[in-house]
Protein backbone atom coordinates (compact mmCIF):
# COMPACT_ATOMS: atom_id res chain seq x y z
CA UNK A 1 0.00 0.00 0.00
CA UNK A 2 1.27 3.42 -0.82
CA UNK A 3 2.74 5.26 2.25
CA UNK A 4 1.40 8.40 0.82
CA UNK A 5 -0.47 10.14 3.92
CA UNK A 6 -4.00 9.34 3.65
CA UNK A 7 -5.70 12.78 6.14
CA UNK A 8 -7.44 13.77 3.07
CA UNK A 9 -8.39 12.33 -0.42
CA UNK A 10 -6.52 13.20 -3.37
CA UNK A 11 -8.32 15.90 -5.24
CA UNK A 12 -8.72 13.99 -8.14
CA UNK A 13 -10.95 11.56 -6.72
CA UNK A 14 -14.40 11.49 -6.58
CA UNK A 15 -17.13 9.59 -4.53
CA UNK A 16 -17.81 6.65 -6.87
CA UNK A 17 -21.59 6.74 -5.36
CA UNK A 18 -22.97 8.20 -8.87
CA UNK A 19 -21.13 5.71 -10.74
CA UNK A 20 -22.90 2.96 -9.10
CA UNK A 21 -25.40 0.64 -10.85
CA UNK A 22 -28.26 -0.19 -8.26
CA UNK A 23 -30.23 -2.64 -9.99
CA UNK A 24 -27.43 -5.20 -9.72
CA UNK A 25 -25.90 -4.50 -6.00
CA UNK A 26 -25.97 -7.67 -4.10
CA UNK A 27 -25.11 -8.27 -0.59
CA UNK A 28 -25.23 -11.52 0.90
CA UNK A 29 -25.51 -12.41 4.98
CA UNK A 30 -27.17 -9.83 5.33
CA UNK A 31 -30.04 -9.03 8.21
CA UNK A 32 -33.23 -8.13 6.70
CA UNK A 33 -33.35 -5.02 8.90
CA UNK A 34 -29.88 -3.86 8.06
CA UNK A 35 -29.66 -4.10 4.24
CA UNK A 36 -26.55 -2.63 2.16
CA UNK A 37 -28.37 0.74 1.85
CA UNK A 38 -27.60 1.49 5.15
CA UNK A 39 -23.80 1.99 4.57
CA UNK A 40 -24.04 2.80 0.72
CA UNK A 41 -26.70 4.92 -0.03
CA UNK A 42 -26.30 9.03 0.49
CA UNK A 43 -28.35 10.27 3.40
CA UNK A 44 -28.58 6.67 5.18
CA UNK A 45 -24.56 6.19 5.44
CA UNK A 46 -24.17 9.25 7.12
CA UNK A 47 -27.31 8.43 9.96
CA UNK A 48 -25.05 7.05 12.62
CA UNK A 49 -28.01 4.71 13.66
CA UNK A 50 -28.19 2.85 10.54
CA UNK A 51 -25.82 0.57 9.86
CA UNK A 52 -25.84 -2.86 7.72
CA UNK A 53 -25.36 -5.93 9.32
CA UNK A 54 -24.72 -9.52 9.27
CA UNK A 55 -26.89 -11.72 9.79
CA UNK A 56 -25.75 -15.97 10.08
CA UNK A 57 -22.59 -15.09 11.12
CA UNK A 58 -19.96 -12.20 11.09
CA UNK A 59 -19.00 -12.46 7.07
CA UNK A 60 -20.86 -10.18 4.68
CA UNK A 61 -20.35 -10.50 0.63
CA UNK A 62 -21.07 -7.38 -0.90
CA UNK A 63 -21.37 -6.94 -5.16
CA UNK A 64 -21.39 -3.66 -6.44
CA UNK A 65 -21.71 -2.87 -10.21
CA UNK A 66 -20.49 0.68 -12.04
CA UNK A 67 -22.74 1.93 -14.77
CA UNK A 68 -19.31 2.22 -16.62
CA UNK A 69 -14.82 1.60 -15.60
CA UNK A 70 -13.61 3.40 -13.28
CA UNK A 71 -10.53 3.47 -11.52
CA UNK A 72 -10.60 2.88 -7.41
CA UNK A 73 -8.33 4.66 -5.43
CA UNK A 74 -9.31 4.64 -1.86
CA UNK A 75 -11.82 3.12 0.10
CA UNK A 76 -14.21 4.17 3.67
CA UNK A 77 -15.36 2.21 5.64
CA UNK A 78 -16.64 3.14 8.94
CA UNK A 79 -18.14 1.37 11.88
CA UNK A 80 -18.46 0.62 15.38
CA UNK A 81 -15.04 0.01 17.07
CA UNK A 82 -15.84 -3.78 18.70
CA UNK A 83 -18.27 -4.62 15.25
CA UNK A 84 -16.96 -2.72 12.91
CA UNK A 85 -14.73 -5.32 10.06
CA UNK A 86 -11.47 -5.91 10.77
CA UNK A 87 -10.38 -8.09 7.25
CA UNK A 88 -11.53 -6.91 4.02
CA UNK A 89 -10.92 -8.41 0.78
CA UNK A 90 -11.74 -6.83 -2.34
CA UNK A 91 -12.02 -8.22 -5.51
CA UNK A 92 -12.29 -6.31 -9.23
CA UNK A 93 -14.35 -7.78 -11.81
CA UNK A 94 -15.58 -11.15 -10.24
CA UNK A 95 -19.01 -11.65 -11.23
CA UNK A 96 -21.09 -13.60 -8.62
CA UNK A 97 -18.97 -14.66 -5.87
CA UNK A 98 -20.66 -17.13 -3.17
CA UNK A 99 -18.68 -17.54 0.21
CA UNK A 100 -17.77 -20.88 -1.19
CA UNK A 101 -15.39 -19.75 -3.39
CA UNK A 102 -14.36 -16.65 -1.81
CA UNK A 103 -11.62 -17.79 -1.12
CA UNK A 104 -10.38 -19.61 -4.46
CA UNK A 105 -9.12 -16.28 -6.01
CA UNK A 106 -6.25 -13.85 -4.27
CA UNK A 107 -8.06 -10.71 -4.00
CA UNK A 108 -7.22 -8.05 -5.90
CA UNK A 109 -6.95 -5.69 -2.51
CA UNK A 110 -6.75 -6.72 1.46
CA UNK A 111 -7.70 -3.88 3.64
CA UNK A 112 -6.89 -4.84 7.42
CA UNK A 113 -8.80 -2.01 9.30
CA UNK A 114 -7.20 -0.56 11.95
CA UNK A 115 -9.42 1.72 14.64
CA UNK A 116 -8.41 5.16 12.49
CA UNK A 117 -9.97 3.84 9.66
CA UNK A 118 -12.67 2.51 11.43
CA UNK A 119 -13.38 5.44 12.48
CA UNK A 120 -13.09 7.16 9.11
CA UNK A 121 -10.15 7.54 7.78
CA UNK A 122 -9.69 6.10 3.91
CA UNK A 123 -7.55 2.92 2.91
CA UNK A 124 -5.49 3.70 -0.12
CA UNK A 125 -5.52 0.51 -1.87
CA UNK A 126 -3.17 -0.74 -4.69
CA UNK A 127 -3.77 1.59 -7.62
CA UNK A 128 -2.71 -0.38 -10.06
CA UNK A 129 -5.22 -3.14 -9.47
CA UNK A 130 -7.73 -1.29 -9.69
CA UNK A 131 -7.65 0.05 -13.22
CA UNK A 132 -10.23 -1.19 -15.16
CA UNK A 133 -12.87 -1.95 -12.45
CA UNK A 134 -16.11 -2.55 -14.03
CA UNK A 135 -17.55 -4.45 -10.78
CA UNK A 136 -16.22 -4.98 -7.10
CA UNK A 137 -16.46 -7.39 -4.57
CA UNK A 138 -16.04 -6.78 -0.95
CA UNK A 139 -15.48 -9.52 1.44
CA UNK A 140 -15.51 -9.03 4.92
CA UNK A 141 -14.39 -11.76 6.71
CA UNK A 142 -13.77 -10.59 10.55
CA UNK A 143 -15.03 -8.05 12.73
CA UNK A 144 -12.78 -6.11 15.16
CA UNK A 145 -13.71 -7.88 18.40
CA UNK A 146 -14.27 -11.07 16.70
CA UNK A 147 -18.31 -10.93 17.70
CA UNK A 148 -21.24 -12.45 15.69
CA UNK A 149 -22.26 -9.56 13.77
CA UNK A 150 -20.38 -7.31 11.95
CA UNK A 151 -22.03 -4.07 11.34
CA UNK A 152 -20.64 -1.27 9.00
CA UNK A 153 -21.94 2.27 9.56
CA UNK A 154 -20.56 3.31 6.08
CA UNK A 155 -18.83 2.49 2.86
CA UNK A 156 -17.55 5.29 0.54
CA UNK A 157 -15.57 4.20 -2.41
CA UNK A 158 -13.07 6.95 -3.83
CA UNK A 159 -11.81 7.10 -7.40
CA UNK A 160 -11.76 8.06 -11.34
CA UNK A 161 -13.84 7.28 -14.13
CA UNK A 162 -12.48 6.15 -17.21
CA UNK A 163 -13.69 7.92 -20.44
CA UNK A 164 -16.34 5.30 -21.55
CA UNK A 165 -19.19 6.13 -23.70
CA UNK A 166 -21.95 6.37 -21.77
CA UNK A 167 -24.71 4.70 -24.29
CA UNK A 168 -27.84 7.12 -22.71
CA UNK A 169 -26.43 10.31 -23.61
CA UNK A 170 -25.73 8.97 -27.29
CA UNK A 171 -28.44 11.01 -29.24
CA UNK A 172 -29.52 10.63 -33.20
CA UNK A 173 -28.08 13.94 -34.76
CA UNK A 174 -31.16 15.92 -36.04
CA UNK A 175 -31.67 16.33 -39.70
CA UNK A 176 -32.25 19.98 -40.69
CA UNK B 1 -43.65 -13.66 -10.58
CA UNK B 2 -40.45 -14.12 -9.04
CA UNK B 3 -37.62 -15.83 -11.17
CA UNK B 4 -36.42 -19.11 -9.24
CA UNK B 5 -34.52 -21.68 -9.45
CA UNK B 6 -35.44 -24.73 -7.46
CA UNK B 7 -33.57 -27.93 -7.04
CA UNK B 8 -36.83 -31.04 -5.50
CA UNK B 9 -35.18 -33.53 -3.46
CA UNK B 10 -36.75 -36.62 -3.50
CA UNK B 11 -36.85 -39.41 -0.76
CA UNK B 12 -36.80 -43.00 -2.26
CA UNK B 13 -35.92 -44.55 0.91
CA UNK B 14 -37.40 -48.23 1.33
CA UNK B 15 -40.17 -46.37 4.03
CA UNK B 16 -42.03 -45.02 0.72
CA UNK B 17 -43.43 -47.90 -0.32
CA UNK B 18 -45.65 -47.74 2.89
CA UNK B 19 -49.03 -47.50 1.35
CA UNK B 20 -50.80 -44.74 3.96
CA UNK B 21 -50.43 -42.28 1.54
CA UNK B 22 -52.44 -43.49 -2.15
CA UNK B 23 -51.27 -45.69 -3.73
CA UNK B 24 -47.68 -45.81 -2.50
CA UNK B 25 -45.72 -42.77 -0.28
CA UNK B 26 -43.28 -42.94 -3.36
CA UNK B 27 -46.06 -42.53 -6.08
CA UNK B 28 -47.97 -39.71 -4.35
CA UNK B 29 -44.51 -38.02 -3.94
CA UNK B 30 -43.54 -38.07 -7.99
CA UNK B 31 -47.12 -36.78 -8.17
CA UNK B 32 -46.93 -33.95 -5.95
CA UNK B 33 -43.28 -33.36 -7.83
CA UNK B 34 -45.22 -32.81 -11.10
CA UNK B 35 -47.64 -30.48 -9.48
CA UNK B 36 -44.49 -28.72 -8.56
CA UNK B 37 -42.89 -28.31 -11.50
CA UNK B 38 -45.88 -27.88 -13.58
CA UNK B 39 -46.38 -24.25 -11.12
CA UNK B 40 -43.31 -23.01 -11.04
CA UNK B 41 -42.66 -23.37 -14.86
CA UNK B 42 -45.73 -21.61 -15.30
CA UNK B 43 -45.59 -18.68 -12.74
CA UNK B 44 -42.88 -17.52 -14.75
CA UNK B 45 -41.26 -18.78 -17.82
CA UNK B 46 -37.92 -18.39 -16.86
CA UNK B 47 -38.20 -20.25 -13.70
CA UNK B 48 -35.93 -23.64 -14.06
CA UNK B 49 -36.52 -26.88 -11.59
CA UNK B 50 -34.10 -29.81 -10.95
CA UNK B 51 -34.66 -33.05 -9.64
CA UNK B 52 -32.30 -35.52 -6.82
CA UNK B 53 -33.26 -38.05 -5.26
CA UNK B 54 -31.58 -38.59 -1.45
CA UNK B 55 -31.90 -42.40 -1.31
CA UNK B 56 -30.96 -45.57 -3.56
CA UNK B 57 -27.18 -45.70 -4.06
CA UNK B 58 -26.75 -42.25 -2.88
CA UNK B 59 -27.43 -38.66 -3.47
CA UNK B 60 -27.69 -38.48 -7.27
CA UNK B 61 -28.84 -35.80 -9.32
CA UNK B 62 -31.45 -36.65 -12.02
CA UNK B 63 -31.61 -33.41 -14.04
CA UNK B 64 -30.54 -30.21 -13.07
CA UNK B 65 -31.96 -26.96 -13.11
CA UNK B 66 -33.88 -26.17 -16.41
CA UNK B 67 -37.03 -25.14 -17.81
CA UNK B 68 -38.29 -28.10 -20.21
CA UNK B 69 -41.21 -29.58 -18.19
CA UNK B 70 -40.80 -32.88 -20.56
CA UNK B 71 -37.27 -33.01 -19.27
CA UNK B 72 -38.35 -33.38 -15.59
CA UNK B 73 -41.56 -35.60 -15.84
CA UNK B 74 -39.35 -37.75 -17.74
CA UNK B 75 -36.55 -38.38 -15.69
CA UNK B 76 -39.22 -39.10 -12.70
CA UNK B 77 -39.67 -42.54 -15.28
CA UNK B 78 -38.27 -45.47 -13.66
CA UNK B 79 -37.65 -44.30 -10.41
CA UNK B 80 -36.49 -47.07 -7.82
CA UNK B 81 -37.16 -47.38 -4.08
CA UNK B 82 -34.95 -48.37 -1.75
CA UNK B 83 -31.87 -47.74 0.12
CA UNK B 84 -31.64 -45.27 3.39
CA UNK B 85 -32.32 -40.88 2.98
CA UNK B 86 -29.39 -38.97 3.08
CA UNK B 87 -31.31 -35.72 4.26
CA UNK B 88 -27.56 -33.52 5.00
CA UNK B 89 -26.24 -34.50 1.69
CA UNK B 90 -29.10 -34.22 -0.47
CA UNK B 91 -29.14 -30.73 0.54
CA UNK B 92 -25.98 -29.86 0.12
CA UNK B 93 -25.81 -31.25 -3.19
CA UNK B 94 -28.64 -29.42 -4.39
CA UNK B 95 -27.52 -26.15 -3.04
CA UNK B 96 -24.21 -27.19 -4.57
CA UNK B 97 -26.08 -27.32 -8.17
CA UNK B 98 -28.13 -24.28 -7.59
CA UNK B 99 -24.99 -22.46 -7.09
CA UNK B 100 -24.18 -23.51 -10.45
CA UNK B 101 -27.12 -22.37 -12.49
CA UNK B 102 -27.14 -20.48 -15.61
CA UNK B 103 -29.20 -17.58 -14.65
CA UNK B 104 -27.44 -15.84 -11.76
CA UNK B 105 -30.67 -13.64 -11.46
CA UNK B 106 -32.69 -16.75 -10.61
CA UNK B 107 -33.15 -16.69 -6.80
CA UNK B 108 -32.70 -19.79 -5.57
CA UNK B 109 -34.80 -22.52 -3.50
CA UNK B 110 -34.84 -26.14 -2.61
CA UNK B 111 -37.77 -28.24 -1.66
CA UNK B 112 -37.21 -31.41 -0.28
CA UNK B 113 -39.59 -34.23 1.00
CA UNK B 114 -39.23 -35.91 4.51
CA UNK B 115 -41.19 -38.82 4.38
CA UNK B 116 -38.39 -41.38 6.33
CA UNK B 117 -36.74 -40.80 10.00
CA UNK B 118 -34.34 -38.05 9.96
CA UNK B 119 -31.00 -39.67 11.51
CA UNK B 120 -28.99 -36.52 11.62
CA UNK B 121 -28.66 -34.45 15.01
CA UNK B 122 -30.32 -31.39 14.90
CA UNK B 123 -26.83 -29.45 15.40
CA UNK B 124 -25.99 -30.63 12.18
CA UNK B 125 -29.43 -29.78 10.60
CA UNK B 126 -29.06 -25.85 12.18
CA UNK B 127 -26.08 -25.45 10.63
CA UNK B 128 -26.84 -26.67 7.33
CA UNK B 129 -29.78 -24.22 7.70
CA UNK B 130 -27.49 -21.66 8.52
CA UNK B 131 -25.20 -22.00 5.69
CA UNK B 132 -28.11 -21.90 3.13
CA UNK B 133 -29.42 -18.76 5.06
CA UNK B 134 -25.85 -17.39 4.25
CA UNK B 135 -25.89 -17.87 0.73
CA UNK B 136 -30.02 -16.64 0.63
CA UNK B 137 -30.91 -20.14 -0.49
CA UNK B 138 -34.75 -20.60 0.51
CA UNK B 139 -35.84 -24.16 1.92
CA UNK B 140 -39.37 -25.78 1.67
CA UNK B 141 -40.08 -28.92 3.89
CA UNK B 142 -42.98 -31.27 3.00
CA UNK B 143 -42.74 -33.52 6.40
CA UNK B 144 -44.68 -36.47 5.77
CA UNK B 145 -44.64 -40.23 5.76
CA UNK B 146 -42.53 -41.45 9.53
CA UNK B 147 -44.14 -39.69 12.33
CA UNK B 148 -40.77 -40.36 14.34
CA UNK B 149 -40.16 -38.57 17.66
CA UNK B 150 -38.04 -36.21 17.39
CA UNK B 151 -38.14 -36.02 13.56
CA UNK B 152 -40.72 -33.21 13.46
CA UNK B 153 -38.39 -31.12 16.39
CA UNK B 154 -35.88 -31.49 13.84
CA UNK B 155 -37.16 -30.44 10.60
CA UNK B 156 -39.19 -27.33 12.27
CA UNK B 157 -35.02 -26.03 13.83
CA UNK B 158 -33.86 -27.01 10.58
CA UNK B 159 -36.80 -24.31 9.05
CA UNK B 160 -35.89 -21.82 11.81
CA UNK B 161 -32.13 -21.46 10.88
CA UNK B 162 -33.07 -21.41 7.33
CA UNK B 163 -35.81 -18.93 7.50
CA UNK B 164 -35.06 -15.44 6.43
CA UNK B 165 -38.00 -13.11 6.24
CA UNK B 166 -40.58 -16.07 6.02
CA UNK B 167 -39.06 -17.00 2.51
CA UNK B 168 -39.01 -20.69 3.62
CA UNK B 169 -42.09 -22.92 4.60
CA UNK B 170 -42.76 -26.06 6.15
CA UNK B 171 -46.26 -28.12 5.77
CA UNK B 172 -47.06 -30.87 7.52
CA UNK B 173 -49.11 -33.48 6.07
CA UNK B 174 -50.96 -36.27 7.50
CA UNK B 175 -51.90 -39.68 6.04
CA UNK B 176 -55.24 -39.58 4.53
CA UNK B 177 -57.93 -40.29 2.61
CA UNK B 178 -56.53 -37.11 -0.16
CA UNK B 179 -53.61 -36.92 -2.30
CA UNK B 180 -50.63 -35.39 -1.52
CA UNK B 181 -50.64 -33.63 -3.87
CA UNK B 182 -54.45 -32.13 -3.06
CA UNK B 183 -53.14 -30.86 0.28
CA UNK B 184 -50.20 -29.65 -0.92
CA UNK B 185 -51.77 -27.40 -3.58
CA UNK B 186 -53.16 -24.93 -0.91
CA UNK B 187 -49.94 -24.18 1.11
CA UNK B 188 -47.35 -21.50 0.46
CA UNK B 189 -44.93 -23.83 -0.85
CA UNK B 190 -47.41 -23.85 -4.25
CA UNK B 191 -48.88 -20.35 -3.96
CA UNK B 192 -45.46 -18.78 -3.92
CA UNK B 193 -45.36 -16.56 -1.27
CA UNK B 194 -48.91 -15.39 -2.10
CA UNK B 195 -48.67 -14.83 -5.81
CA UNK B 196 -46.88 -16.35 -8.44
CA UNK B 197 -48.43 -20.44 -9.15
CA UNK B 198 -52.21 -19.13 -8.20
CA UNK B 199 -53.41 -18.82 -11.43
CA UNK B 200 -52.28 -22.40 -11.73
CA UNK B 201 -52.77 -23.72 -8.32
CA UNK B 202 -56.34 -22.97 -8.71
CA UNK B 203 -56.88 -24.39 -12.09
CA UNK B 204 -55.45 -27.82 -10.62
CA UNK B 205 -56.99 -27.71 -7.45
CA UNK B 206 -60.34 -27.32 -9.22
CA UNK B 207 -59.10 -30.48 -11.68
CA UNK B 208 -58.15 -32.62 -8.76
CA UNK B 209 -60.76 -32.12 -6.83
CA UNK B 210 -63.50 -32.59 -9.14
CA UNK B 211 -62.13 -35.56 -10.20
CA UNK B 212 -62.15 -37.59 -7.12
CA UNK B 213 -62.88 -37.19 -3.45
CA UNK B 214 -62.45 -33.49 -3.31
CA UNK B 215 -66.11 -32.22 -3.52
CA UNK B 216 -68.46 -34.03 -1.57
CA UNK B 217 -70.66 -35.21 -4.81
CA UNK B 218 -68.42 -35.78 -7.17
CA UNK B 219 -69.56 -32.66 -9.24
CA UNK B 220 -67.78 -29.38 -9.76
CA UNK B 221 -69.80 -26.76 -8.81
CA UNK B 222 -67.71 -24.71 -11.16
CA UNK B 223 -69.16 -26.77 -13.71
CA UNK B 224 -72.52 -27.60 -12.64
CA UNK B 225 -73.55 -24.72 -10.40
CA UNK B 226 -77.19 -26.15 -10.44
CA UNK B 227 -76.81 -29.56 -10.28
CA UNK B 228 -74.21 -29.06 -7.33
CA UNK B 229 -76.74 -27.33 -5.13
CA UNK B 230 -79.88 -29.03 -5.92
CA UNK B 231 -77.75 -31.82 -4.34
CA UNK B 232 -75.80 -30.09 -1.03
CA UNK B 233 -79.33 -29.44 -0.57
CA UNK B 234 -81.52 -32.85 -0.58
CA UNK B 235 -77.94 -33.77 1.71
CA UNK B 236 -78.53 -30.99 4.16
CA UNK B 237 -81.96 -32.16 4.37
CA UNK B 238 -81.53 -35.46 4.90
CA UNK B 239 -79.15 -34.85 7.32
CA UNK B 240 -81.70 -32.95 9.48
CA UNK B 241 -84.46 -35.67 9.03
CA UNK B 242 -81.50 -37.75 10.47
CA UNK B 243 -81.35 -35.59 13.41
CA UNK B 244 -84.92 -35.05 13.97
CA UNK B 245 -85.19 -38.89 13.90
CA UNK B 246 -82.36 -39.19 16.97
CA UNK B 247 -84.00 -35.98 18.36
CA UNK B 248 -87.30 -37.14 18.25
CA UNK B 249 -85.50 -40.56 20.28
CA UNK B 250 -83.82 -38.34 22.49
CA UNK B 251 -86.61 -36.32 23.27
CA UNK B 252 -88.83 -38.82 23.85
CA UNK B 253 -86.61 -40.19 27.21
CA UNK B 254 -86.33 -36.72 28.19
CA UNK B 255 -89.87 -36.16 28.05
CA UNK B 256 -90.70 -39.00 30.02
CA UNK B 257 -88.52 -38.01 32.51
CA UNK B 258 -89.31 -34.49 32.71
CA UNK B 259 -93.47 -35.20 32.54
CA UNK B 260 -94.87 -32.30 30.48
CA UNK B 261 -92.36 -30.61 27.92
CA UNK B 262 -93.35 -28.31 25.59
CA UNK B 263 -93.70 -29.55 22.37
CA UNK B 264 -94.62 -27.05 19.26
CA UNK B 265 -94.29 -28.07 15.36
CA UNK B 266 -94.96 -26.16 12.73
CA UNK B 267 -96.46 -27.59 9.41
CA UNK B 268 -93.77 -26.44 7.11
CA UNK B 269 -90.72 -28.65 6.55
CA UNK B 270 -89.58 -31.30 9.00
CA UNK B 271 -86.21 -29.50 9.59
CA UNK B 272 -88.24 -26.53 11.29
CA UNK B 273 -90.17 -29.41 13.50
CA UNK B 274 -87.06 -31.03 15.00
CA UNK B 275 -85.46 -27.63 16.13
CA UNK B 276 -88.94 -26.06 17.73
CA UNK B 277 -89.36 -30.04 19.33
CA UNK B 278 -86.61 -28.92 21.75
CA UNK B 279 -86.76 -27.87 25.47
CA UNK B 280 -88.33 -24.68 25.20
CA UNK B 281 -84.65 -23.44 26.87
CA UNK B 282 -82.62 -24.90 24.02
CA UNK B 283 -84.63 -23.76 21.35
CA UNK B 284 -84.00 -20.70 22.43
CA UNK B 285 -80.25 -21.60 21.92
CA UNK B 286 -80.61 -23.27 18.82
CA UNK B 287 -82.28 -20.30 17.11
CA UNK B 288 -78.76 -18.54 17.66
CA UNK B 289 -76.94 -21.88 17.23
CA UNK B 290 -74.29 -20.89 14.93
CA UNK B 291 -70.72 -21.06 17.57
CA UNK B 292 -69.55 -23.95 19.67
CA UNK B 293 -70.44 -21.95 23.28
CA UNK B 294 -74.09 -22.51 22.01
CA UNK B 295 -73.61 -26.19 21.41
CA UNK B 296 -71.69 -27.09 24.45
CA UNK B 297 -74.34 -25.09 26.18
CA UNK B 298 -77.01 -27.39 24.80
CA UNK B 299 -74.78 -30.05 25.63
CA UNK B 300 -74.61 -29.43 29.03
CA UNK B 301 -78.35 -28.90 29.59
CA UNK B 302 -78.82 -32.26 27.97
CA UNK B 303 -76.50 -33.86 30.35
CA UNK B 304 -78.51 -32.10 32.61
CA UNK B 305 -81.74 -33.93 31.63
CA UNK B 306 -79.70 -36.79 31.95
CA UNK B 307 -79.95 -39.00 28.99
CA UNK B 308 -78.23 -39.51 25.88
CA UNK B 309 -79.52 -35.87 23.98
CA UNK B 310 -76.19 -35.17 24.39
CA UNK B 311 -75.79 -35.82 20.93
CA UNK B 312 -78.38 -34.76 19.54
CA UNK B 313 -77.63 -30.91 20.72
CA UNK B 314 -74.25 -31.04 18.64
CA UNK B 315 -76.48 -32.36 15.47
CA UNK B 316 -78.31 -29.46 16.26
CA UNK B 317 -75.75 -27.15 15.76
CA UNK B 318 -74.89 -28.36 12.24
CA UNK B 319 -78.71 -28.69 12.03
CA UNK B 320 -79.26 -24.97 12.55
CA UNK B 321 -76.40 -23.81 10.55
CA UNK B 322 -78.34 -25.59 7.44
CA UNK B 323 -81.46 -23.82 8.23
CA UNK B 324 -79.60 -20.51 8.40
CA UNK B 325 -78.93 -20.59 4.76
CA UNK B 326 -82.97 -21.18 4.27
CA UNK B 327 -84.89 -17.82 5.25
CA UNK B 328 -88.49 -19.88 5.15
CA UNK B 329 -86.94 -22.17 7.51
CA UNK B 330 -85.61 -19.21 9.69
CA UNK B 331 -89.13 -17.60 9.51
CA UNK B 332 -90.68 -21.24 11.06
CA UNK B 333 -87.98 -21.37 13.45
CA UNK B 334 -89.31 -17.62 14.57
CA UNK B 335 -92.36 -19.15 14.31
CA UNK B 336 -91.69 -22.34 16.50
CA UNK B 337 -90.64 -20.18 19.48
CA UNK B 338 -93.80 -18.41 19.49
CA UNK B 339 -95.21 -21.70 19.57
CA UNK B 340 -93.47 -22.80 22.64
CA UNK B 341 -95.42 -20.73 24.87
CA UNK B 342 -98.51 -21.59 23.70
CA UNK B 343 -100.52 -24.14 26.01
CA UNK B 344 -100.61 -27.31 25.92
CA UNK B 345 -104.05 -28.36 24.56
CA UNK B 346 -102.73 -26.56 20.98
CA UNK B 347 -99.78 -28.70 20.95
CA UNK B 348 -101.72 -31.57 21.51
CA UNK B 349 -103.75 -30.63 18.27
CA UNK B 350 -100.79 -30.15 16.33
CA UNK B 351 -99.39 -33.50 17.64
CA UNK B 352 -102.40 -35.13 16.65
CA UNK B 353 -102.79 -33.76 12.84
CA UNK B 354 -98.86 -34.86 12.85
CA UNK B 355 -99.84 -38.29 14.07
CA UNK B 356 -101.44 -38.43 11.10
CA UNK B 357 -99.57 -40.58 9.17
CA UNK B 358 -101.11 -40.20 6.04
CA UNK B 359 -101.16 -36.04 6.62
CA UNK B 360 -97.44 -36.76 7.47
CA UNK B 361 -96.20 -38.53 4.31
CA UNK B 362 -97.76 -36.78 1.75
CA UNK B 363 -96.10 -33.12 3.35
CA UNK B 364 -92.85 -35.58 2.84
CA UNK B 365 -93.66 -36.80 -0.90
CA UNK B 366 -93.71 -33.17 -1.64
CA UNK B 367 -90.55 -32.03 -0.11
CA UNK B 368 -87.55 -32.44 -3.24
CA UNK B 369 -85.34 -34.80 -2.59
CA UNK B 370 -87.03 -37.20 0.43
CA UNK B 371 -88.15 -40.65 -0.15
CA UNK B 372 -91.04 -41.56 1.86
CA UNK B 373 -89.83 -45.46 2.10
CA UNK B 374 -86.36 -44.38 3.34
CA UNK B 375 -85.54 -45.77 6.62
CA UNK B 376 -84.21 -43.19 8.05
CA UNK B 377 -87.28 -40.95 6.74
CA UNK B 378 -89.64 -44.22 8.59
CA UNK B 379 -87.88 -43.40 11.86
CA UNK B 380 -88.90 -40.35 12.14
CA UNK B 381 -92.47 -41.14 11.90
CA UNK B 382 -91.69 -43.28 13.94
CA UNK B 383 -90.30 -41.30 17.07
CA UNK B 384 -93.04 -38.78 16.35
CA UNK B 385 -95.25 -41.91 17.09
CA UNK B 386 -94.08 -42.56 19.95
CA UNK B 387 -93.94 -38.65 21.50
CA UNK B 388 -97.53 -38.59 20.65
CA UNK B 389 -98.27 -41.96 22.56
CA UNK B 390 -99.22 -40.38 25.73
CA UNK B 391 -101.52 -38.27 24.44
CA UNK B 392 -103.11 -40.00 21.40
CA UNK B 393 -102.69 -43.89 21.95
CA UNK B 394 -105.41 -44.71 19.62
CA UNK B 395 -104.61 -42.90 17.06
CA UNK B 396 -100.88 -44.38 17.13
CA UNK B 397 -101.99 -48.04 17.40
CA UNK B 398 -103.09 -48.10 13.54
CA UNK B 399 -99.79 -45.63 12.31
CA UNK B 400 -97.76 -48.08 14.50
CA UNK B 401 -99.36 -51.07 12.52
CA UNK B 402 -98.13 -49.42 9.32
CA UNK B 403 -94.63 -48.72 10.36
CA UNK B 404 -93.95 -52.27 11.71
CA UNK B 405 -95.02 -53.61 7.73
Amino acid sequence: MSAESASGIQRSQVDLLDFVDWSGVECLNYSSSHSLANALKQGYREDEGLNLESDADEQLLIYIPFIQVVKLHSIVIKGPEDEGPKTVKLFANREHMGFSNVNDFPPSDTADLSLDNIKGKPVLLKYVKFQNVRSLTIFVEDNQSGSDITKIQKIVLYGTTVETTDMKGLKKIEEH
Amino acid sequence: MVLEATMICIDNSEWMRNGDYAPTRFQAQADAVNLICGAKTQSNPENTVGVLTMAGKGVRVLVTPTSDLGKILACMHGLEVGGECNLAAGIQVAQLALKHRQNKKQQQRIIVFVGSPVKYDKKLLEMIGRKLKKNSVALDIVNFGEEDEGKTEKVEALLAAVNNNDSSHIVHIPSGPSALSDALISTPIFTGDGEGGSGFAAAAAAAAAGGVSGFDFGVDPNLDPELALALRVSMEEERARQEAAAKKAAEEAAKQEKGAEQQSSTQDATMTETVSAAAPEAENKSNDMTDDENALLQQALAMSMGDSSASAATRDTDMSEATADDQDLALALQLSVQDSTKDQASQTDMSKLLADQSFVSSILASLPGVDPNDPSVKDLLASMQNQAEPQQKDEDKAPKEEEKK
